[in-house]
């Protein structure tokens, strides 16, 4: 019996809740609208706001990097001991373990030079050096610097150039190279000019001579002779 | 190394073909000279060597003069006959005719003469020299500048061009008619 008032007791208390439920829901239905409402408004306000904002301070940076003294400025700050000690700073911290880590752990400069070969930068390098004026000057500049001096003695000296001498020595194709250029026409004329020289010039100019000698002799012979002449 | 190379290398060894320049009585005499001095030289010093080893011997030099003087004699003529013909039919230059840049060759068809026909032509220079030297006197009025001697013999004395070349045989030239 108890039990039973019981239960009638809490399905009333369960009933008399949602009767008042609804009927608050009924009344705050206007007025939760209007603070709907009120909440769109504001987000709209401010985003239109943060909108105009962002404008307001491109404009203002475009204005700022395409003055004269944003130069100045940027400038003075890379000059400063500020930007020094900021520089420093980073590079004594652990920034720079870190970017390496990373550079290693996603593989950047392997992807780098991948990209890179593959876009032939590797050939275009090559031309571009090859055309430009900059490899006769570092070949210039190399040939004339005192370490390749020391560097090419090191290397006659060394028992390498030996070697390599011997080897040419013994090898049968230099000796028919050489053969073949003693017997060319234009080593034996230089040995021949060479070795003659002075005995030959006396005798050429004697040739000469003769042969002058030989023209006037023959032309009084047959005038002599009254003969025509050759 | 390959025959192309080779090739390219004696690319310049082309030789070019010249017309024959016949050569005169001047330059054929110092040539001449110039190898007589060579024939008087090589014997006055094989004679003084042989005068030198006689010395220290002990032949008696009444009986062995005559003897020494035909065999002297007979070996110079030998050497002298020997010097032409061997240079004639060989090179076609004498030591002398080398200096002078001449050649001796064959009036039919340019070569070098055989040793008979160098023989026949030394002949012919004795022969020519003996008349007071009267057999040279063609050499100024022949138009090809021959002697006597090359006219026996049937040869022609013409311009070597190249110094070091004369010595190949059978150059490809036609002497004028």
């Amino acid at each position: 019996m108890t039990e039973s008032y019981y239960m009638d007791g809490r399905r009333l208390f369960g009933a008399t809740v949602r009767l008042g439920g609804t009927v608050g829901h009924a009344a705050m239905r206007p007025a939760a609208g209007a603070v709907a409402a009120g909440l769109r408004l504001e987000r709209a306000a401010r985003g239109a706001a943060a909108r105009r904002l962002s404008e307001a301070a491109l404009t203002a940076l475009d204005a700022a990097l395409i003055s004269p003294v944003a130069e100045e400025a940027v400038d003075r700050a890379m000059a400063s001991r500020l930007a020094r000690h900021a520089v420093g700073r980073a590079f004594e911290g652990p920034l720079v373990d870190v970017i390496a880590e990373d550079l290693v752990r996603y593989a950047v400069v392997e992807r780098i030079v991948d990209r890179l070969l593959a876009d032939g930068i590797v050939e275009q390098t090559v031309a571009r050096v090859l055309d430009g004026p900059e490899l006769e000057r570092v070949v210039g500049t190399v040939l004339e610097s005192p370490a390749i001096e020391r560097l090419i003695g090191q290397t006659i000296a060394s028992r390498l150039a030996d070697q390599a001498v011997a080897r040419l020595l013994d090898s049968e194709e230099l000796w028919v190279l050489v053969e073949e250029i003693a017997e060319s026409p234009a080593v034996t004329d230089a040995i021949t000019q060479q070795g003659y020289g002075f005995a030959d010039e006396v005798a050429g100019g004697m040739r000469a001579r003769s042969r002058n000698a030989d023209a006037w002799l023959e032309r009084t012979a047959r005038r002599a002779l009254r003969r025509p002449p050759r | 190394m390959n025959h192309a190379v080779a090739a390219r290398v004696h690319e310049t060894a082309r030789e070019h073909t010249t017309e024959l320049r016949y050569q005169g009585l001047v330059t054929r005499g110092i040539a001449f000279a110039l190898d007589a001095a060579v024939i008087n030289l090589v014997a006055i010093v094989v004679a003084g060597g042989v005068a030198l080893a006689l010395s220290v011997l002990s032949v008696p030099k009444d009986s062995i003069d005559t003897v020494l003087i035909a065999v002297g004699g007979a070996l110079f003529v030998a050497w002298s006959v020997g010097y032409f013909v061997t240079f004639w039919s060989t090179t076609g230059q004498t030591p002398g005719s080398r200096l002078m840049r001449i050649t001796v060759r064959s009036a039919d068809d340019g070569n070098i003469v055989r040793p008979r026909r160098a023989a026949v032509r030394f002949a012919g220079l004795v022969v020519a020299a003996i008349p007071l030297l009267a057999g040279f006197l063609p050499i100024l009025f022949d138009e090809r500048r021959r002697g006597l001697h090359d006219m026996l013999a049937g040869t022609v004395v013409v311009e070597a061009p190249e110094l070091s070349r004369e010595s190949e045989p059978s150059r490809p030239r036609t002497p004028r008619r």
